[in-house]
Formats: structure tokens, sequence, C-alpha cells
């Protein structure tokens, strides 16, 4: 390794400053190493345009478009056409207005329960392995517990006890997603504390609180940031897995609900094609982005996996 | 017999990070000879490219390498084979002591079956049946002094040193012409390495092999080397007698690696740790600090037991300790003989058996809380890897803080930051405030990890194995500013190491740990010139020397 | 070597050989680890019905009209006016005789039910998991033996495509395509109607009903496995002992199949077995879409009653189906690496 010039002089009495602009500096820097994956920023793009289009759901499609009492005179099952751009449903309803709605439980509940998965996991991982001894021998028990269990049938009984409601769905997915972001948080939480610089610290005389908040979580830092972009994914997958069980909010468009209804109406069998193919695209496609992105971004943080 | 011949070897990286692209030359127009039946040491510094040059004796280098100039084996030149035809001379016409301690072994295959494999690709008259291969594995393991049976077991069940005699029979298996050792010793213990310094030594005499080490420290080579070329940054610096090179070198910078490797017994070398750095005048003899008798830490009937898996280890045995004021310190063992643990324990680090005492002033050591932090204040450590003791994200100025912080310093924080590191010889300070550990050299990044202990003004500095990760030529500095700062500041320090020669530099005493037991202490010249003990002795024998080459 | 140096050999290699762990010994701690997993799951499984806000009886009548009679008789036949403790201990005791009381829409006893379709869903996902293993492994170590290749490009890419579809929406597609224009798979159900007679027509009419669901569950389960095997190969390639394997000069497909691979499998097979329940989680909607008459078919009716009993029931069952593959994870991972036989 060779020894650069250290950054010239910056005056003292800056020791925050100094910090701040590193940061700064290191944010561009990722920036710059992102743009030059085509992949991720084709992710990127196509996840911006999508969450530009939800926000902008009530302007685009005013919520009368899908009361029924409007929609008396227009066709049912009508194909994808010039008229109707994505084809209607059984109760004439246009599917792009409800996939415009969809897409908004959708992500709100990605986005929600992956946050709630990422603090459980991160706060979890970190005190399994930080703390040695029996705290950390029964955390780790526990991580690996939730960790094999079917997280799927564990947000089915917990949605299926709880009342109906996107709060219900972001709960359910959140509290049983998140033993694989622990996971991860534990090992690298591992890894840090084995390096000299915690020993060192400790020798200086720092607590766990000191550890923890200046050593381990920015350590954590950028691979829950990966595994968060990756979690979004796997979230929205879980929430129209849920939906599709009957187990969503039934007084809202989700895009697993869009796809029930259809499964109801055996849609796939009688040639509602769309019905059953535009709803599942467009989960593929979010999915799909949100995993680019997240490779990426995992790529970036963890350059031992720079091979992949 | 063939003569092995490097012809203007030029050697390039084509690297291919996201941000930067280009050829990195590992290797630059090195012209080297191993006539038949002779032996080549190459010494160098991490990044001089040695280890590049041996990979491309057998064409092992990586697919982004390219070679420019001719290495030959005999008249066949490496790079011209066939992909077939250099499978042929892999092994069977030169074969490479890997470093077997690391991880140059399969895990999941029994070494005898690692040995097999190698006889199985080269078959000749002399095993060309399955039992006449178990037969030759046999007679391996004899010949690198390890039981039959050994073969049947998987590497991780074995010791370094059992590793690294595997490794060595597998090199033999097929009776090459040429050995090509990578740091063949390289995180062996001292007598460890003896020994298997000693068995190259002598099958290569026996056999009439041609071998070709590397290494970077240049006191192994001097034991095993007709000669030795040195190489930095990809270049050769010197070639010559290994003779010449270790006791005459016209290099500087040979003369700064040979200097690495003090004589014991030397008075020019005695508290006098060789630096190419300037260094600052040193204070009046009649102003230094020196040992003195007030006692600051001190063990009694010392006894660490620490569970590792399902058994427990008893890593120290009834030691009696202790550190007085300007006192240095050295604390000598092997790997495993408790001194990492002693010192861990003195720091509070590690818990101590119920019945040991340790007190700093006279004060039992403080196990938890205010008091804790208040003896963190007095007593210091440095690590032997001030690459991993240093947290990447933090700049120089945070990290020296760091213990400021901790201690809730009350005063001109940055005054401070900037006075310690002066004292480390970080100078001008400010250059340094903001750069990140990466930015910095090895040496420099000690030196931060120094001023972050010396901002707190302890008044013992514990430093373990504080030279053992950096190249040879920085060592000298780092030994000279604890030298320095005994002398300007009066600091004592517990240096943990197991090279005696770092004790000949800097130490006023030295402690020899055997098996979790102190079984010599007293003054630095009484227990390495007149040694008391028989391990001592054996640990005295064991050092390789680069004066091994005038009784040679 | 010197005399004075080989008496003290003992002094250098002061480390004594690891000592073997006995199999019966390892195989008891892995059985205690996976027995604490099986108490979690069973505490899991009370508390999660009983602790949670919300009237079991009342959600149970949510979708059907009940009286307050026939509401106080389910009470008093789920023991719900028992006190908390004695309702887990009968709980406990349930459990332990494989007594999980009665479906409320099958009308019949939910261990019964769980018997008639337990082997259905292990035939399904067993199918499916060997075939997704193979596949994902020997896919995963081709590409990354020639990471960075068309062919690494082209299968990590369709891999991270299935991996981003929804189990459900593929078998609806594949539902579609097959039951709707193309009628070569049947798409419904383990057998037809009416099943042939003889043994062997009876296994090709089930294997022809297996047909879609085994390949939904395989394209959505198999990219994982690609992706941990070809991650944990790369990892591997960089390790030194391929070196010496290529220095002895062994051919480039021998140094991958004999030292690369047996090493790269370690990690993978634990990760492997942990994404088996992602395969089971897919057996809810594969065998829903498909009406495959197994324990997902069971837990969608249960969602859909809403059964609690029976939702119960398949929570326990499905959690300890996973417990005992994790076991036999354990096993398999002894056998391959010898490190684990020592500790």
């Amino acid at each position: 390794m060779t020894a650069t010039t250290p950054t010239p002089v910056i005056q003292a009495g800056s020791a925050r400053t100094m910090a701040w602009r590193r940061r700064s500096a290191a944010a561009k820097d990722f920036w710059r190493e992102f743009r030059q994956y085509p992949s991720g920023m084709t992710g990127l793009v196509v996840l911006a345009v999508i969450i530009i289009l939800a926000l902008l759901a009530p302007v685009l499609a005013p919520t009368r478009m899908l009361d029924l009492t409007q929609l008396l005179d227009s066709p049912r099952y009508a194909p994808p056409s010039w008229s109707h751009l994505f084809g209607t449903d059984d109760q004439g309803r246009e599917l792009w207005v409800r996939m415009l709605w969809g897409s908004r439980v959708s992500l709100v509940v990605g986005f929600a329960a992956t946050a709630m998965s990422m603090i459980i996991g991160t706060i979890i991982g970190i005190a399994a392995g930080h703390f040695t001894g029996w705290v950390g021998g029964l955390l780790m028990r526990i991580v690996d517990f939730f960790l094999v269990l079917p997280s799927l049938i564990l947000a089915i009984v917990l949605s299926s006890v709880l009342s109906r409601g996107v709060m219900t769905i972001v709960i359910a997915i959140g509290l049983t997603s998140w033993a694989g972001t622990a996971r991860v948080v534990r090992s690298q939480t591992l890894s840090v504390e084995s390096r000299d610089y915690v020993e060192r610290a400790r020798v200086l005389g720092a607590g766990h609180w000191h550890i923890i908040i200046k050593h381990l979580l920015p350590a954590v830092m950028p691979l829950v940031l990966a595994n968060t972009t990756l979690t979004v994914g796997s979230a929205i997958i879980a929430e129209s897995t849920l939906s599709f069980l009957g187990l969503g909010d039934p007084s809202k468009q989700s895009w697993g609900t869009i796809l029930k209804n259809s499964m109801d109406l055996s849609a796939a069998t009688s040639g509602y094609w769309w019905y059953v193919l535009i709803p599942g695209l467009a989960i593929l496609l979010v999915v799909l982005s949100f995993t680019l992105v997240g490779r990426v971004v995992e790529t970036i943080v963890n350059p031992t996996l720079r091979s992949r | 017999m063939p003569d092995l011949i490097f012809d203007d070897v030029s050697i390039t990286y084509r690297t291919s990070g996201r941000n930067s692209r280009g050829d990195v030359a590992a290797v630059k127009h090195v012209s080297l000879e191993l006539p038949a039946g002779g032996t080549l040491g190459v010494a160098g510094e991490s990044g001089s490219g040695k280890s590049t040059l041996a990979m491309s004796v057998l064409r092992l280098l990586p697919r982004n390498a390219t070679l420019k100039g001719s290495v030959r084996i005999g008249e066949t030149d490496v790079s011209d084979l066939s992909f077939g035809e250099l499978r042929a001379v892999r092994w069977a016409e030169a074969s490479i002591i890997f470093q077997g301690a690391m991880h140059s072994l399969n895990p999941v295959h029994t070494v005898g079956r690692q040995i097999l494999e190698a006889l199985e690709l080269h078959v000749t008259d002399r095993w060309r049946t399955e039992k006449a291969r178990k037969d030759r594995v046999k007679e391996l393991m004899e010949v690198v002094d390890l039981p039959a049976e050994k073969a049947e077991s998987y590497p991780h069940e074995l010791s370094g040193g059992q590793k690294q005699r595997i490794m060595i029979a597998m090199a033999l298996a097929c009776e090459p012409d040429i050995i090509v050792a990578d740091e063949p010793t390289t995180a062996l213990d001292v007598i460890v390495q003896k020994q298997i310094l000693d068995m190259i030594n002598d099958l290569v005499q026996e056999g009439g092999i041609s071998l070709m080490m590397i290494s970077h420290d240049l006191s192994v080579l001097a034991t095993a080397c007709q000669r030795i070329a040195v190489m930095k940054d990809g270049e050769l610096v010197e070639v010559g007698d290994a003779h010449q090179i270790c006791l005459d070198p016209h290099q500087p910078y040979t003369r700064q690696l040979a200097s690495a490797f003090p004589v014991i017994g030397d008075p020019a070398s005695r508290m006098n740790p060789i630096s190419r750095r300037e260094r600052p005048a040193r204070p009046p003899v009649d102003q230094r600090h020196q040992m003195t008798d007030e006692v600051l830490l001190e063990a009694h009937g010392l006894n660490v037991t620490y569970r590792s898996g399902r058994k427990a280890v008893h890593a120290v045995k009834d030691v009696d300790l202790t550190i007085r004021s300007g006192e240095i310190l050295a604390l000598v063992g092997q790997s495993g003989s408790g001194k990492s643990t002693l010192a861990r324990t003195v720091l509070g680090l590690q818990p101590a058996d119920d019945g040991s005492a340790i007190q700093f002033r006279g004060q039992d050591l403080p196990h938890r809380g205010r008091a804790l932090r208040d003896f963190r204040g007095q007593v210091q450590m440095v690590l032997q890897d001030p690459s991993a003791a240093l947290n990447p994200k933090l700049s120089v100025y945070e990290l020296v803080a760091e213990g400021l912080r901790i201690q809730h310093f009350d005063g001109d924080e940055e005054q401070r930051v900037v006075e310690s590191l002066t004292e480390a010889e970080l100078i001008p300070a400010g250059d340094y405030l903001g750069a990140i550990p990466q930015e910095l050299s090895g040496g420099q990044r000690q030196r931060v990890v120094i001023a972050g202990a010396l901002a707190i003004h302890p008044e013992v500095l514990v430093a373990d194995e504080p030279v053992a990760s950096l190249d040879a030529s920085v060592r000298g500095e780092i030994l000279a500013l604890l030298l320095s700062l005994r002398e300007r500041l009066g600091l004592s320090a517990l240096v943990i190491t197991h090279d005696l020669g770092l004790a000949w530099n800097i130490a006023d005493t030295v402690a020899v740990m055997y098996r979790g037991r102190i079984v010599e202490h007293g003054p630095t010249e009484q227990v390495l010139l007149h040694p008391q003990h028989e391990y001592t002795r054996t640990l005295l024998a064991a050092a390789p020397s680069i004066r091994d080459q005038e009784v040679a | 070597m010197s005399t004075a140096v080989a008496s003290t050999v003992t002094v250098g290699e002061t480390d004594e050989p690891p000592r073997s762990v006995p199999a019966i010994k390892y195989f008891l701690s892995k059985l205690g680890g996976s027995a604490i997993s099986m108490v979690m799951v069973i505490l899991l499984g009370f508390f999660a019905f009983k602790l949670l806000p919300g009237d079991p009886v009342a959600l149970m009548a949510r979708e059907r009209p009940m009286s307050a009679e026939q509401m106080d008789q389910l009470r008093a036949q789920l023991g719900l006016s028992k006190p908390m403790i004695v309702q887990f201990w009968d709980y406990l005791v349930n459990v332990f005789t494989l007594n999980f009381g009665n479906s409320y829409v099958y009308k019949q006893s939910v261990a019964s039910l769980i018997g008639q379709y337990f082997w259905n869903t292990i035939l399904l996902t067993g199918t499916s998991a060997v075939i997704a293993i193979a596949l994902g492994l020997w896919l995963g170590q081709r590409s990354a033996w020639k990471h960075g290749s068309w062919f690494d490009r082209i299968s990590s890419g369709i891999a991270l495509v299935f991996w981003s579809v929804p189990t459900f929406w593929l078998a609806l597609l594949l539902l579609m395509v097959f039951g709707g224009s193309l009628q070569w798979f049947p798409t419904g159900g383990m057998m037809s109607p009416s099943p042939p007679t003889g043994t062997l027509d009876k296994v090709l009419d089930v294997a022809s009903h297996m047909v879609l669901p085994v390949i939904t569950m395989v394209a959505v389960v198999y990219a994982q496995y690609l992706m941990v095997m070809r991650a944990s190969l790369i990892e591997e390639m960089g390790e030194d002992y391929l070196t010496t394997a290529r220095a002895k000069g062994l051919r480039e497909d021998k140094v991958r199949t004999r030292h690369a691979v047996p090493n790269a499998l370690l990690p993978t097979v634990t990760l492997v077995f942990m994404h088996i329940g992602g395969l089971i989680a897919g057996a809810v909607t594969v065998e829903t879409v498909f009406s495959w008459p197994g324990l997902g078919k069971l837990t969608y009716d249960a969602i859909s009653g809403p059964d609690l009993p029976l939702l119960q029931g398949t929570f326990v069952v499905f959690s300890a189906i996973i417990i005992v593959t994790n076991l036999m994870a354990d096993l398999v991972y002894r056998l391959l690496d010898p490190r684990v036989r020592t500790a």
C-alpha cells in the first residue's frame, strides 16, 4: 500500500467541519461509483418514475375513477386498447387506475416494513455481536430461530390474528423479516469487535455506549443500507403474497389484492390475461429494480464482493 | 541439473478497478541466476515484488499479469511451454514450498491425499503403482520427521510447524531439481523456524537441489542461502554474496534492512536502534530520564485462566512482575507462552484468577466504572498492528482526541492533540490532523496510535509486539521513538515481543516467559549475555542471526 | 538438525492437535438446539394466538353469522373461559399428544387432516428442493468459475428475474398458459378425477399433476441457491490452496471439482437449508393456485375460514419440518467439513 501525502492542512478548530466535509466527500465518491453501474442506474430510474407516479396518483386518477356507482356504463373485462390502456376489471374499473393506487400501498408497506425490520435487525444484530456471555448467546439463539422459521407462515399467523389493515401487514412483515439483517449485522459486528481499534477504545477507557455508537454503528451502516434496498423488494413480494392470500386491507387497492381478485374470478383460465399479467409485471419490475440497486450498493460498500 | 535464470524479467498487473485503470509494475527488469545446486535468497519488504517473481517460475501468475523477458529452467523458456508441457514441468522439475501455516493446504482433504495427488500427476517408474505411491508418502513423512499416521490428518489437526513439514514433504515428493520456498517460516515461532530452516538446508544439500528462498527476513536468508538479492519496489537493489549483503552492504536500503536484526552483544546497537529518520537531538545524558526504584505496576502470584471453547486454558501461572517508573521491560516469549494474556491482564482487559494481586501505585486494580476509567488514564496500550488499531473512518485528529473525550478531558483538546502528535514525532502535526489512516504509511500509523495513548498522559505504556507488523526498515524508527519517550518524558514501558534483538535495542530489563511462567528475569545484559535458564538459551540459539554467515 | 534443538521439539509445538468430537456427542448437541427451537415454536404457537388483541371467536365469526349461543359454545370448546395458565397447560398436553382440536372449516380433527395432507406437501416440496438445489448449485459453480463471461451474465440475469417474481404470480402465469391455451399438463389437484388403476399409471398420473407446481417452485427458489453457490465459490477462488493445486500440475477443471467446489459447498449447505423456509412458504401459494391437497392448501383454507385451530396446527407442523431439515443440514455439514468433527 502506498502512502499518499496527507491532505493539506485543515485549520484546526474545525474538527466537526472536517468530519462533515469528509462525509460529504464520501457521499460524492459513492455516487460517482454508483453511476458506473448501468444496472443500478436503470433500477434507480425505474424506481424514481414509479415513485413519482405513485405520488401523483390523486392528480392523474382522481378517486372517483374507482367509484363503482360512477362506472355503471363502462365495459367489463375490456382487453387493453387505446381507450382502456391496461384493460378493465370485472366491475368496469380501469386497471391502470387500480394499479396506480395499488402502487401507493405496495410501496408504503414495502418501505415501512423494511424500516421496522432494519431497526429491529440492527439493534438485535449489534447487541448479539457486542455483548458476550448469556445475553449475546440468547440473542444469537433468537436470531437463528427467526432465521430458519418460515417468515411468511409467521406473518400469516400474525395477520390472521390481528385486525385487517395496512398497519397489520407492516407489522407482520416487519416483525418476521429482520433476522436476515440481524445475521449480517451480527457477523459484521463480530468482525469489527475483533479488530484492534475496538480494543484500543476499551483501553482508552470506553464503555459499551461509546463503542457501539462510535465504532460499531458506523461500521455496520453501509451493510444495513445495502440490505435495506434488498429487503424493500422482498417486503413488497411479501405484501403481495399476504394480500393474495386474502390477508390484506380489503378497503385498499394493492397489487396483491388485484391479483387476489383475478384469482377469485379465475381470470387466468378465463382468458383475461391482462388482469393477471399486468399486476405481476409491475411487482417484478419494482422488485427487480430494488434488487439491482441493492446489489450495486452492496458491491460498493463491501469490496470483497466486488467480483460478483 | 538445470539452472534457473531470470533474464530481464518485468511483470505488470493490469488493474481493473472501476475508478482507476492502469498497469502496476510489480517487477521491473530483474535479472537473476540460480545455478544448479545453488541457493539464492530474495529479500524485500511487502510490495517489493519478490513473491510475484517466485510465482513466475511456474507461470502461476494471475491472469491479469503480463511477463516480459524470460524465465528459463535450463534451456526451456517457461513462457513458451504449452499448457500440457507446463503441467508436466510443474512440481516434477520445480516445486514450491508455500507458506504452509496459512491456507496453502486444502482444508477438506487429508494431507496424505494431497501429497498423493502430486505423485499421481507425475507418475515415474519409482511410484507406478498405488502401493508404491503410498510407500513414497510414508517415506516422505519420515524424511520430514513426522510419524506416518499424520498423513491421515486434516490440515486443521496439525500445528503450524507440522503443516510446514507437510508442505516440504509435498515439495520433495516428485524429486524436483529446483525448490522455490516462499516465506517458508513466516508465522512460525523462532524455535520451530530454526527446525524448519535446518531441515530445508539439510535436504537441499543432501539432494543437491537448487533452492530459491523468498523472505522479508534477512536473517532467515542469511542462515540458508549462499547468495542474496535485495528487492525494493520491483527493482533489484543489490545482489551479492550473503556474507557481503549482511555484513557489508553497499546500498543504504540494504543497510536499513540489515540493521533490523541487531546482533545481541554488539555494544553499538545497545540502547540504540538504528533509524533512517532525522531524529530530534537526544537530551543531554544528565537530563535523560532513567529507570528509578519507584514501583508503578506490580503483580503478585498472578494466575490467569480463560475458557477457549470448552476447555480451560491456564495461560499465566504464578507470575510476579514489577514495572518501575522510567523502566523499559521487555517480556519475551513464543506465541502461546501467555505473554499477551499477561499484558491484557495487567491492563484489566482480562480478569485474573482469585488470589492474584495486581496493584498500581499500591492500589488494587479497579474492575469497573469510574475507577477503571481513571486507571486507564494511567496505563495505556500500543497494539501490534496499527492498521487494525485505527478506525479507518476517523481522521487523525479524532483518533488522537478519542481518549481525551472518553476521559472527559476539560482542557484545550486541540492543543493537546497537536502536542501529542508532536511528541510522537509526526511533525508538523497540522499536516496530519485531517488525514485518515489509509493515507498514512505503516510507521506513521503506529505513531498515531502512540500519540493517542500519549494524549491522556499515561505513566505506563504497554506495547504488544509494537513493530512485528511493520516493515523492517520502519522498525528502528518506532523503537527509537519508544526509547526517546522514556528519555524525554520518563514514560515506563512494558514491551511484549518474540524478538530478542528488540530487547537488546531498548530494554533495561528482560523477563522470559515460557508456558505461562516467567523463567528468567533480570537486567538485559545479564539475561541475554549470560542466560541461566535452559529455555532462554534455546531461544537465543534458535534466533537466526545475520552473523551466522561468519560461522558458516 | 542439532541435538540441542531436537530435544526441545515439544517446546515449539505446544499446540496439541485438537481432539475429535464423537459423532454421538455432536448429534446430541445439535438435537438439543433443535429441541430448544421446537419449544420456542410451541410457545409462539400459543402466545401468538392467545395473547394478541381481539377475541378469537369474534374473529372466527367475522365472516359468517353466528348466534351468541354458538359463540359461547365455541369458546367453551376452545377452552377460552379457563384461566390462561390452565389453557397453556391444556395446550402443551394437546401439542404433545398431537391434538390440535377440531377444524372449524373441515369439521374434522386437525391432527387427522394434517396427517392426510402431510406427505403430499413433502412430496411436492421435497421434489422441488432436490431439483432446485441440483440446478442452482450446478449453474452457480459454472457461473462463478467463469464469472464475467456471457454464460455467467445470462444465468445470473435470469436468476435475478426469477428471484424478483412473486411465487403465486408465476403459478398463475403457468396456469394461464397451460390451463388456457396449451393443455399439456393438468392444472389442478394431485390425481385425475378417475385415477388409473395400475401402480405405474398412478405414479405417472401424480407425476403429471406435479409438473406445473414443481416448475413454479423450482424457478423461484433455484435462483437463491445459484447466487449463494456463485458467491461462495468466487470467494474460494482466491484461496492459496488452489495455487498449490495448480502448482502441482493439476488441470484447471480438476482444480475446480476436486479442490474449489468441495470447499465452496460448505457455506452453501448452511444457507441452502436456511432457505428451505422460503420453499415451504412458496408451498402455501403454489398449492393454493394448483389446488394441490397439501398443508399449504390447508393453511389457505384456514386463513379464509378463519379457522384458528387449523392455522395453529399447520404453523407448528411447518415449523417442525423446517427444524428437522436444519438438523439434517447440520449432520450433512459434519460429513462435508472435517473441521466440524473436531472442536
